[in-house]
């Protein structure tokens, strides 16, 4: 090789190697400078996605297995800023398709796409079908219009549907005051969706999700939502709907609530009450609930119960001994108490009287010298016991506690005990009531009101077991009541009497207070009863608020139970006790 | 020295024996790095197919969970209270009334008193990983587990 040529070489060589060790040294200052980190970071930043994986909310069922809320899909309508053509054509799609704000859309749509603006969302919560005709009429604009060097163009390009699960009620309004509803941010409102909301909804997980494929992990499993199954049999609650609706109707009432439990285990298999919402429009809520009108009265209203409050005060009696069925008293019409005269609903004197009789008027007199035999200590001690001025602990949002006052309270006054022994000047709520009076239904025992059959977590189904209470009163108070009661409602011929079953139950009117007094004519029409006698197998409490064709319980409310008990007794499959003593008599 | 230099010369190789062998070398030491390269590739490759499988799997996944739980809605929709009762009314059913109704004793029947959904908490089962081990073991895992372990035999001995 020539000494020109190796010249040459090593000069090459000696480039080369320079333009390496610059390379090497480049890549280290890279490496190594302050920005580095920064870099690196916002390289990481592209590499992947932060999602929210939220697990499917968890489904509730009635007692048989009926689905009461689950999911569907809906679909998050928005635009890629970037390649959106013409945005007067998304305005007009969206407000004819899915009734969007045609300037709130053309505005969203005409944003400039830039590094902070790439998308923009232009409608939430779009059906399946919604979404398919958008998407139809996306592809009619292009096929229709396929120059693309005409800049004015209708044109959809640039939409994007992304789904997600949202709340559906399949049996729209029934149960609706149970089961409350789920708003558009996914949080539960009112009955048990919100009582549940945290078990419900389950525990939505952020997860990075990589671009490369070669870094692909396992999603972590994401645990979906407890699902919840009721004590509430949707043929029940949806009969007791329809006896609400025609009876409203047919009194002319307010509102009216009608409540279903079994005795024994506390299972409320019906809370029927008015107004209804479609929970599927959910938004409606301000239309239908106006003013103060409370989404569940079952739980959220109070009110006086009056007469069937007689029931209580009668079994506390006759428990502690105060008085017997045979007990005698001399109705004179009238009774002081604390100094308040106490008279009959009617005025009047009804002579010589036995507990019976006096259940049987419903005699106010009668009742407050019962509680004043009684004594206050016991009589509250029993009221107390009965549950009353207390949550009962249903699970369902909202309950309200009512209010008993007591001796020593500030408010309380020794008239007090008078009044309130035949339910005035007590709040209640219905469930408290229906709570109260099935101690007698259950030989004494009362049992806490059930909502929630089963949990079903993971895959697995935990049953809830029946609790009792406590036990206000004795099994032999309980039954003797209940036949005094039965006797009763045979005796006056009362309009709740259903052929072949023996009933026992009490009506109520009560006026309601104003803040003058009790000067309106208005008043709370109810009735409790349950039945067969011999083994009750439910406890129905009706409340019309407000009738406005009779404002008696006996008239208006005790058809209503009858009703009931004519629909429940065929939906229970329970035998008339001539039945049933012919297939016992066969065993 | 005459003599050292000729057997030094009839030992010696030729000088284009020399360069190609060198040659020879260098394509050795290139095809190697070829297929190492090449083997790279193809796993990676695989890796990158199975991957974006996987990318796409769960995002099926996801709508198929989502495709359920619209069918369980649609199903409930189509058989809600309201629609069958709209149904039986069509096909001539009417509401009966107590007194339609007779009873009869079955001996042992017992009316089953509550809705089972899902299995009792007393059943577990064991949780089996989705993406098998042999997709996230490492190969220095691999190797120690079968170096530290022993192997499970491929055949089994039969006790006499």
């Amino acid at each position: 090789m020539s000494a020109l040529g190796s010249w040459r070489f090593n000069t090459l060589g000696i480039l080369l190697s320079a333009l390496a060790f610059f390379i090497i040294v480049q890549m280290l200052r890279i490496q190594l400078s302050p920005q580095a980190e920064a870099l690196r970071d916002k390289g990481e930043l592209y590499s992947g996605t932060w999602r929210t994986l939220t697990p499917a909310r968890g489904q509730i069922y009635d007692r048989r297995g009926n689905l009461l809320a689950g999911n569907r899909t809906v679909y998050e309508v928005g635009v890629v800023l970037e390649e959106v053509e013409n945005p007067s054509t998304i305005a007009l799609a969206l407000n004819a398709v899915v009734d969007a704000e045609y300037d709130q859309v053309f505005a969203a749509a005409s944003t400039e796409a830039s590094g902070d603006a790439v998308y923009a969302t232009l409608a939430k919560f779009v059906t399946e079908d919604q979404k398919q005709r958008l998407e139809q009429l996306a592809e009619e604009m292009k096929l229709a219009y396929a120059d693309k060097s005409d800049t004015n163009r209708p044109s959809l390009a640039g939409l994007t549907f992304d789904p997600r699960l949202q709340r559906s009620y399949p049996e729209k309004d029934l149960a609706s005051n149970i089961l409350g509803f789920v708003n558009w941010e996914g949080e539960g409102f009112f009955g048990v969706e919100e009582k549940f909301d945290n078990e419900l909804s389950g525990s939505p997980t952020r997860v990075w999700i990589p671009y490369d494929p070669n870094r692909v992990e396992e999603f972590p499993n994401i645990p979906e939502g407890s699902s919840l199954i009721l004590t509430i049999d949707r043929v029940i609650q949806a009969e007791m709907e329809k006896i609400v609706e025609s009876a409203i109707e047919e009194s002319g009432s307010e509102s009216a609530t009608i409540l279903v439990m079994d005795p024994e285990t506390g299972d409320i298999l019906a809370a029927a009450t008015s107004p209804r919402l479609d929970l599927n429009e959910f938004w409606r809520y301000d239309e239908v609930f106006e003013g103060s009108t409370p989404f569940n009265r079952v739980v959220s209203e109070t009110y006086e119960p009056g007469s069937i409050f007689k029931v209580l005060t009668m079994a506390a009696a006759m428990d502690a001994g105060a008085v017997k069925p045979k007990t005698s008293f001399l109705d004179t019409g009238s009774i002081e108490v604390g100094g308040t005269i106490i008279r009959n609903w009617n005025s009047g004197a009804w002579g010589p009287q036995d507990m019976l009789g006096c259940m049987q008027h419903s005699l106010n007199v009668c009742l407050a010298w019962v509680a004043t035999e009684l004594g206050a200590n016991k009589f509250y001690q029993y009221m107390q016991d009965f549950g009353l001025g207390y949550l009962t602990g249903v699970d369902m949002a909202g309950e309200n506690s009512g209010r008993l006052k007591l001796p020593g309270d500030e408010d309380w006054y020794e008239a007090d005990l008078g009044t309130n022994s035949f339910g005035q000047g007590v709040a209640v709520t219905p469930m408290q009531m229906l709570m109260a009076v099935s101690a007698l239904a259950n030989d004494g025992q009362m049992a806490f009101p059930r909502i929630v059959l089963s949990i079903i977590d993971e895959g697995k189904q935990y049953n809830t077991s029946p609790r009792i209470s406590g036990q206000p009163i004795s099994p032999n108070t309980a039954q003797k009541l209940t036949n005094m009661l039965a006797t009763s409602l045979e005796v006056e011929s009362s309009s709740a009497l259903i052929e072949g079953y023996r009933v026992a139950g009490k009506t109520g009117t009560a006026e309601i207070p104003t803040p003058f007094g009790y000067t309106s004519n208005q008043t709370n029409a109810s009735f409790v009863g349950w039945g067969p006698v011999d083994d009750p197998r439910f406890v129905v409490f009706v409340w019309l608020e407000k009738p406005t064709t009779s404002p008696w319980g006996s008239v208006v409310a005790a058809p209503v139970f009858r009703q009931v008990v004519e629909r429940l007794v065929v939906l229970m499959d329970i035998p008339s006790d001539a039945m049933k003593a012919q297939l016992l008599e066969g065993q | 020295m005459y003599r050292v230099q000729n057997i030094t010369q009839a030992y010696s190789q030729a000088p284009w024996r020399k360069q190609l062998q060198w040659v020879g070398l260098f394509m050795l030491a290139l095809i190697l790095i070829a297929m190492v390269a090449g083997i790279y590739l193809s796993v990676s490759a695989q890796a990158s197919t199975a991957g974006r499988e996987i990318q796409i799997m769960y995002a099926e996944m996801e709508e198929i969970r989502r495709n359920i739980e619209d069918m369980e809605s649609q199903i409930a929709f189509l058989t809600s209270n309201s629609e069958m009762e709209t149904r039986a009314e069509e096909l001539g059913f009417s509401p009966i009334s107590s007194d339609d109704i007779f009873y009869i004793l079955v001996p042992g029947y017992s009316k089953p008193d509550q809705i089972v959904i899902a299995g009792s908490p007393g059943v577990s089962l064991p949780e089996i990983p989705t993406v098998a081990e042999e997709y996230t073991q490492s190969l220095f895992d691999w190797l120690s587990e079968r170096v530290f372990y022993p192997a499970t035999p491929l055949v089994k001995e039969v006790e006499p």
